[in-house]
């Protein structure tokens, strides 16, 4: 027997999905309508591609450093955990904005063939370095997502941003640095 | 209460401008108002850029987003009175709670700015029994996580780029709080 309020959770989670459903539905619109006729895609979304490109760069160097610091033998098996885990996220992260800056018209940036981290001689250093990449990113996505056009990109792009800003606050405890600071631009 | 600025709003969101609202309909209201405008959209051939990119779906999103700061800030509030927290959780419940606040004057601002009326804090809140420091931390990491969700759902939706930005930045503190809340509670943040 379900109580009221029970019943109530359920009506509620029932219509957030039908709301993301439904904003799925327009999303996958709108990219159908785009690009207004007379208009690239390229040219209407210019200034995304390059956000997305830059986003891209930085995807790039985080799963660089993630590679560099598993590799580097210095992480404990839990530091390892969440250093592979945080790496997926950027992986996933990678995709889809390859697959957006292909379907806008784009040229995603490949990989540097070379990232210089400095001097890595403890899982101090790892930390720190990680902590200084992903608050870059978490930054360059706070300053630059609301300047999206496409609503599909923008609505890609907020799942990154939380993922970046989680990761860096993991990074701030782990570092002893101050978590009641906001993050600013 | 602006009777005129009711009359122009969408049906779902009168209700909850009147003060005649829970988070349990908010939440549904706003499924509503979406679905109509994206029904309506869908029948009629026309398509919009997304569902909620209109003056007055920034409207109800802020009102909504008004909701929860309102709820949070309360939360912290009864969290703090409670004698419950230790010192330097304390420290962080009052650095949050200011977080809320800061929000909130900034939504107030931008509700006004569009024409809106903003709405008031509910006249008593209830958060179950807070016994101790966990039920307390859990209390905010529901509410936080509440508004993580709530800010990713709808930001896309937001057509005014001021209101935007700060939708970004509100939300990269509401992350920031729901992450630390998941530390103290072993809850995992991977």
């Amino acid at each position: 027997m379900h109580s009221e309020e029970q019943k109530s959770e359920h009506k509620v989670v029932i219509l957030r999905r039908q709301l993301l459903y439904l904003g799925g539905l327009t999303m996958a619109a709108s990219a159908l309508a785009e690009p207004m006729p007379g208009v690239s895609a390229e040219q209407k979304f210019a200034g995304d591609l390059a956000i997305l490109n830059v986003a891209l760069g930085l995807e790039h160097q985080a799963i660089a450093a993630y590679d560099a610091g598993a590799g580097s033998k210095l992480l404990t098996p839990d530091q390892l955990k969440l250093a592979v885990s945080f790496q997926n996220d950027h992986k996933r992260h990678r995709n889809v904005l390859v697959k957006f800056i292909r379907r806008f018209g784009g040229k995603p940036v490949d990989p540097e063939s070379k990232y210089d981290f400095g001097t890595i001689t403890s899982a101090t250093d790892i930390v720190k370095l990680a902590h200084k990449l992903e608050e870059g990113a978490a930054k360059a996505y706070l300053t630059h997502a609301y300047k999206l056009q496409s609503i599909e990109i923008l609505d890609a792009a907020v799942p990154i941003l939380v993922d970046e800003v989680r990761h860096t606050t993991v990074f701030r405890q782990l570092l002893g640095l101050s978590v009641t600071e906001r993050l600013t631009v | 209460m602006n009777t005129e600025k009711l009359e122009t709003m969408p049906e779902s969101l009168k209700d909850l401008v009147s003060g005649q609202t829970s988070r349990r309909t908010l939440l549904s209201r706003l499924a509503g108002t979406a679905s109509v405008g994206v029904i309506g959209y869908l029948l009629s051939g026309k398509l919009r850029p997304a569902y909620g990119q209109t003056p007055e779906g920034d409207l109800g999103i802020l009102l909504a987003a008004l909701f929860l700061e309102h709820e949070a800030i309360a939360a912290y509030q009864a969290g703090a009175e409670s004698k419950l927290l230790s010192e330097g959780v304390l420290k962080v419940a009052v650095a949050f709670q200011s977080d809320h606040k800061y929000h909130r004057g900034a939504i107030i601002g931008a509700i006004r700015t569009l024409g809106g009326q903003p709405i008031e804090p509910e006249k008593k809140y209830s958060f179950g029994s807070l016994k101790n420091e966990k039920d307390i931390l859990r209390l905010a990491q529901k509410l936080e996580k509440g508004a993580v969700d709530a800010y990713s759902l709808l930001a896309a939706n937001i057509q005014n780029k001021d209101v935007l930005n700060f939708g970004a930045q509100a939300l990269t503190d509401e992350v920031r709080h729901l992450t630390v809340l998941n530390g103290a509670l072993g809850i995992p943040n991977y």
